[in-house]
């Protein structure tokens, strides 16, 4: 085969293109084929590992399975929250379309079960592209299963359920700060529910399986593996529902009455341990439905058209009922903050209980210009005892306590008290203090910050906070972790944890703290000096401080005096086993009681406590004038004779009437075991009927209490107090049954009497 | 050896002789190659079939089509290697003006699918003008070169004539656009000069000019260069621009030394994109790991191999220059679509010559591989029986 010789058109291929061919063939052939396999081994043999874990980590989709969520319960063991098992109704639209289901009849069907609006419905099935469309939540059990048989009647495969679990809160709105509440995962959003989640929630379950990129099965593929869900703990609560339902019922109350606009807020501390026996911040929700705001505020937001501000409406007016003002707010805690000045002045034996102190009405520390602050009282007080100072609540004696312990010392009592630490307590959100610097406060040119700081002014702590201090103040000074969380037990019910009581430091001494709880008894036991005498309870020896403040941040911002009236009060005296802060923010100056801590916030303390007390099984021990003064049960009278009837009713110091002629009882008003005020006088019917007339209940307000148990004698009505009456010639302030009601002889009218004098009614 | 005896006068195709067998290595690769690319578009779309409302759900929808279309490629190749030498040569001048109509017309008639027009639908069957044009192409530079012989080496024969056919096809290609078919047809270009004698220094030249056209696109910005960027770091956006190539890494990764078995690929599932089509062989990576894929790749090279092998001892040079170009561009498409799916290259759509699913291409692939086959049957140099009956035969005959 020549080259050379072929034919320019014919002929075999030359040398020249059958060594271009050879080329093509090692480069097309082998060359290339050796770099394609060099990267497959590269792909498929080295970076095996990598490409698989990340293959997997797409195509594998875990499904959580819930653990049970562990309950709250409350120290007595009552549930505050729980779980139960509910069911999550979903369309899967693009398996309804692939399987030719009809949206109408799916539609239908579940508008009737579940009254989902038929329209919405129609549209979910609509999105075709879609796998899963929620159609309700948490749906319960009964529903579920009548979803079920539609779903197999039909055989319809676009309908699915998913089992899941549904928060109860057998409580309602009790407590709903301290418990919190979840959110549609079942993850704390609030709360406890929060601070505890992960002991609650336990480690969940999974199920891997592989999933198509849509998020379905795969098919035919069946890799599915179990991994076992572990039900979460439960926890117990250091508060008690009871005490909480009586803090709650009274701070309600007394938000009604003054007309709180801020809200108001309560703590209740066991001084001795550190447990938080009730908490609370009004307006309370209902954790069963803890997005729903109240009827008013709901009104509120429906009464406006923008649906973008309604939304907004919404957001903000559920934020503020979920803020938890008792641990989340700071606020200037004023005349509260005064035993413990007094208490640092004691300790540091710069006073003693024989210590005098003048007040002429106002008083000048360096840095004050003029005459310098002034007392409330601007009269002044003159020279008072140390008791009297507090009792009196003097700034100008405080302010001089407060020099003698000098602002070093002073400060340092801040930090020992804990003043400059959170409490750490097991709720999200606390609040921490506002102090000055410990520079400017301790300036000896300028003692203005001093002097305001030893009445509670011009600096910011929680009221946690506070409660804290008191504590110390009343149980041998030891400074306590307050806590929230009593057990923790684990779904068997064994306990896992126990929390002990824990002292942080001891603030002051125990001898301090005696004169202390003694001075406190002293402001609420005084009937005539005492500016906290509203809070007392007959039978129990109860100490306290009240509290006057302003809120300067908005003050500052509105140019309005928004005042915040408390009182901490301290049960027993002698003893303390509950130490209650109750705080009413921006009450109605024209709800006809004065603003003051001592009008307001020792009423609703001594309120809370009437009822407190008792349930907690201390037994009231009463002095003789409180025996005389407090109300009595009517004994049972009927058969007895005249004589007999009568010495029965002085032995109640009850007084009678009588009626008709013979020789025994045959019938008597009030009836057997109703309580009365002492001194009234009961209808005895001698052979006579009683009269089955009704009576208008007559308006008892601003009438001296004994006066009203006369007016309404007359009627045959009866009255009882729900406070304690040290004075049978004070005011009633408010009437449970309503003027102009018409009711049976023998109905029992329970009033509130309230002193309403110079030292009640001082903003202090 | 003596080959006097066997020289045939393709020219006059006078007097007929009688043509020996196809060659079998060629036959029975193709045909096995062809098998486990059926089996393998069964394996990789019955997950998209059955997710899929336009197949009806069905999952056996595009299995059953390229089966089809597979007997039907079968046939064609047969009928393929039926026709001598002489009438591919003389349809070549015809076919390409063909070629050339027929995308003039997909431009203006054409399906439009994702802003390009590259193809016709007949009867329910996709059909590209592009797949004829390569075939169309590398017959007519077969023919340009075999008329030229030694004169391939001056400028005006050797060069000229090749780019301007080129230039043709793809200046309408660029109008679909169809940047990867034009990337195929300078290659068949350039081997077609390569084999038929063009002097070397115009392919460092054309290289020269190609690149520095290549540079200035790709820095031109735009769909190309995101392209490029996707390539050198496909990670840095794996949901958008570097997803497909994310996808097929996931799923030749998985595969492993042994692969996750027959019917096991899980990237199929609605992750990988084109899984049937331009992705084909990730699955297969995946499916028979680097055993299995390595496998093919060495079915495949054998092919080649073998068609080059054909060429080289082709008596005629037209037959020779045919057997070498479809041979070039099978290995072309093999090597590019393999590249991609490994991320060697940019990406750009090049499917995998008898994998993936397509029913024209596929036609047409069978078709020139039948041609390989016609050319072979011209080839004394077949081994074993063929040669031995032939030379039996002609003893007999003496």
């Amino acid at each position: 085969m020549s080259d050379n010789s072929s034919p320019r058109r014919d002929g075999a291929p030359t040398k020249l293109m059958l060594s271009r061919t050879l080329v093509l063939l090692i480069v097309c052939g082998v060359a290339a084929f050796i770099v394609l396999a060099a990267q497959l081994y590269r792909i498929q043999i080295i970076d095996h590992a990598r490409y698989e874990s990340a293959a997997i980590e797409q195509q594998v989709r875990e499904t959580a399975i819930d653990s049970g969520r562990g309950a709250i319960y409350d120290r007595g063991g009552g549930i505050l929250a729980m779980s139960a098992t509910v069911d999550t109704i979903y369309l899967s639209p693009a398996e309804i379309k692939m399987y030719g289901e009809g949206p109408e009849l799916i539609a239908r069907g579940l508008s009737e079960i579940l009254d989902v609006d038929y329209d919405r419905l129609i549209e979910l099935a609509g999105d075709t592209r879609s796998w899963y469309k929620t159609v309700a939540r948490k749906v319960e059990q009964e529903l579920s299963d009548q979803v079920r048989r539609f779903k197999n009647e039909y055989d319809l495969k676009g309908v699915k359920i998913e089992t899941d679990s549904k928060r109860y809160y057998p409580y309602g709105a009790l407590a709903s700060h301290v418990v919190g509440f979840v959110g549609f995962e079942n993850r704390g959003l609030a709360g406890i529910e929060l601070s505890q989640d992960s002991l609650l929630t336990g480690a969940a379950g999974r199920v891997v399986r592989a999933k198509n990129a849509y998020g379905t099965d795969m098919l035919y593929t069946k890799y599915e593996d179990y991994y076992d869900a572990e039900d979460g703990c439960s926890v117990v609560l250091t508060i008690d529902a009871g005490i909480q339902a009586f803090v709650e019922k009274h701070l309600a109350q007394a938000v009604a009455d003054y007309g709180a606009r801020g809200g108001a807020a309560a703590i209740a501390m066991d001084p001795n341990t550190g447990e938080i026996l009730a908490l609370a911040s009004l307006g309370n929700f209902n954790l069963n439905d803890f997005q729903a705001v109240s009827p008013e505020k709901a009104a509120e937001i429906g009464a406006v058209s923008d649906p973008e501000q309604r939304q907004q409406m919404l957001a903000e007016a559920q934020q503020e009922q979920w803020h938890n003002k008792a641990v989340e707010d700071m606020y200037e805690p004023g005349s509260t903050f005064k035993p413990i000045t007094m208490a640092m002045a004691l300790e540091e034996g710069v006073v003693t209980r024989d210590s005098s102190f003048y007040c002429g009405g106002s008083f000048a520390v360096p840095g004050d210009s003029g005459e310098g602050r002034h007392c409330w009282r601007r009269q002044g007080h003159g020279m008072q005892t140390l008791t009297q100072c507090l009792q009196h609540s003097c700034n100008v004696a405080l302010i001089q306590i407060a020099q003698r312990v000098g602002a070093e010392k002073f400060y340092e009592y801040i930090d020992a008290f804990g003043f400059r630490e959170p409490t750490g307590i097991e709720l999200s959100g606390e609040a921490g203090s506002l102090w000055w610097n410990s520079e400017l406060f301790c300036d000896p040119y300028n003692q203005t910050q001093l002097a305001a700081a030893s009445f509670g002014q011009t600096f910011n702590i929680s009221p946690l906070q506070l409660v804290r201090a008191m504590s110390a103040v009343v149980n041998g000074g030891y400074v306590m972790q307050p806590y929230l969380v009593r057990e923790v037990r684990d779904s068997a019910g064994n306990v896992v944890s126990r929390a002990e009581p824990k002292v942080l430091r001891q603030a002051v001494s125990e001898r301090t703290s005696q004169t202390m709880r003694e001075m406190l008894e002293a402001v609420v036991g005084d009937m005539s000096e005492g500016t906290g005498k509203n809070a007392y309870v007959a039978g129990y020896r109860i100490g306290g401080k009240t509290g006057t403040s302003t809120d300067t941040v908005r003050e500052a911002a509105t140019g309005e005096k928004e005042y915040i009236v408390s009182f901490i009060g301290v049960a027993p005296a002698d003893d303390p086993k509950i130490v209650l802060l109750a705080l009413i923010d921006n009450p109605d100056p024209s709800c006809g009681v004065a603003v003051s801590g001592g009008a307001m916030g020792a009423p609703t303390v001594g309120a809370m406590l009437a009822d407190i007390l008792p349930y907690m099984g201390i037994e009231p021990s009463y002095t003789d004038r409180e025996r005389e003064s407090i109300d009595r049960s009517v004994p049972s009278l009927t058969g007895l004779s005249l004589e007999q009837a009568k010495q029965a009713l002085v032995r109640q110091n009850l007084g009678c009437r009588v009626i008709g002629e013979g020789d025994a009882v045959t019938a008597q008003i009030p009836a057997y075991g109703a309580v009365v005020a002492a001194k009234s006088e009961v209808l005895l019917f001698l052979g006579s009927e009683p009269s089955a007339d009704l009576e208008e209940v007559p308006d008892l307000t601003d009438l001296p209490y004994d006066i009203a148990r006369q007016r309404l004698g007359y009627l045959a009505l009866f009255l009882s107090a729900e406070n304690y009456i040290s004075d049978t010639g004070a005011l009633i302030t408010r009437q449970s049954i309503p003027p102009g009601t018409l009711v049976e002889h023998g109905t029992v009218v329970r009033v509130a009497v309230y002193s309403n004098d110079e030292a009640t009614n001082a903003q202090v | 050896m003596d080959y006097s005896n066997t020289r045939l006068d393709l020219r006059t195709e006078e007097p007929r002789v009688r043509r020996g067998s196809v060659d079998m290595p060629f036959l029975l690769l193709t045909l096995l190659l062809l098998t486990v690319g059926v089996v393998m578009v069964l394996s990789a779309s019955f997950a998209r079939a059955y997710y899929s409302a336009s197949t009806n759900h069905s999952a056996t929808y595009y299995f059953s089509r390229q089966l089809v279309f597979a007997a039907a490629g079968v046939g064609i190749m047969f009928v393929a290697a039926r026709f001598p030498i002489g009438f591919y040569r003389r349809i070549a001048l015809p076919l390409y003006a063909f070629a050339c109509v027929m995308l003039f017309l997909v431009l203006v008639g054409g399906e439009r699918a994702n802003g390009a027009r590259r193809w016709f639908k007949i009867a329910g069957v996709q059909f590209q003008p592009s797949e004829i044009a390569k075939l169309a192409l590398i017959l007519f530079d077969a023919r340009m070169a075999w008329r030229y012989g030694e004169d391939m080496k001056r400028f005006r024969r050797g060069v000229l004539p090749f780019v301007a056919a080129a230039a043709v096809i793809i200046g309408l290609l660029v109008f679909e656009p169809h940047f990867s078919a034009a990337i195929i047809i300078i290659l068949i270009t350039a081997s077609m000069m390569f084999a038929g004698g063009t002097r070397l220094h115009w392919f460092i030249l054309g290289g020269g000019a190609v690149a520095a056209l290549g540079v200035i696109v790709l820095t031109s910005g735009g769909y190309t260069s995101e392209r490029i960027n996707a390539w050198r770091d496909p990670f840095a956006d794996t949901s958008d621009t570097g997803y497909q190539i994310v996808q097929s890494l996931y799923a030749i990764g998985s595969g492993g030394l042994t692969g996750l078995g027959l019917g096991n690929s899980r990237q199929k599932y609605l992750y990988l994109p084109e899984e049937h089509n331009d992705f084909i062989f990730s699955v297969v990576c995946e499916e028979l790991g680097f055993i299995g894929a390595a496998l093919i790749l060495a079915l495949f090279a054998l092919l080649i191999g073998r068609g080059f092998w054909l060429a080289m001892h082709c008596r005629d040079r037209y037959a020779f220059l045919v057997c070498s170009g479809i041979t070039s561009l099978l290995a072309f498409q093999v090597i590019l679509n393999v590249a991609v799916v490994t991320n060697l290259i940019p990406c750009t759509g090049i499917s995998l010559p008898l994998f993936s699913y397509g029913g024209t291409a596929l036609l047409l692939q069978l078709g020139e591989l039948g041609i390989v086959l016609s050319i072979s049957r011209d080839i004394p140099e077949k081994r074993f029986f063929t040669e031995r009956r032939q030379r039996r035969k002609r003893e007999a005959n003496a």
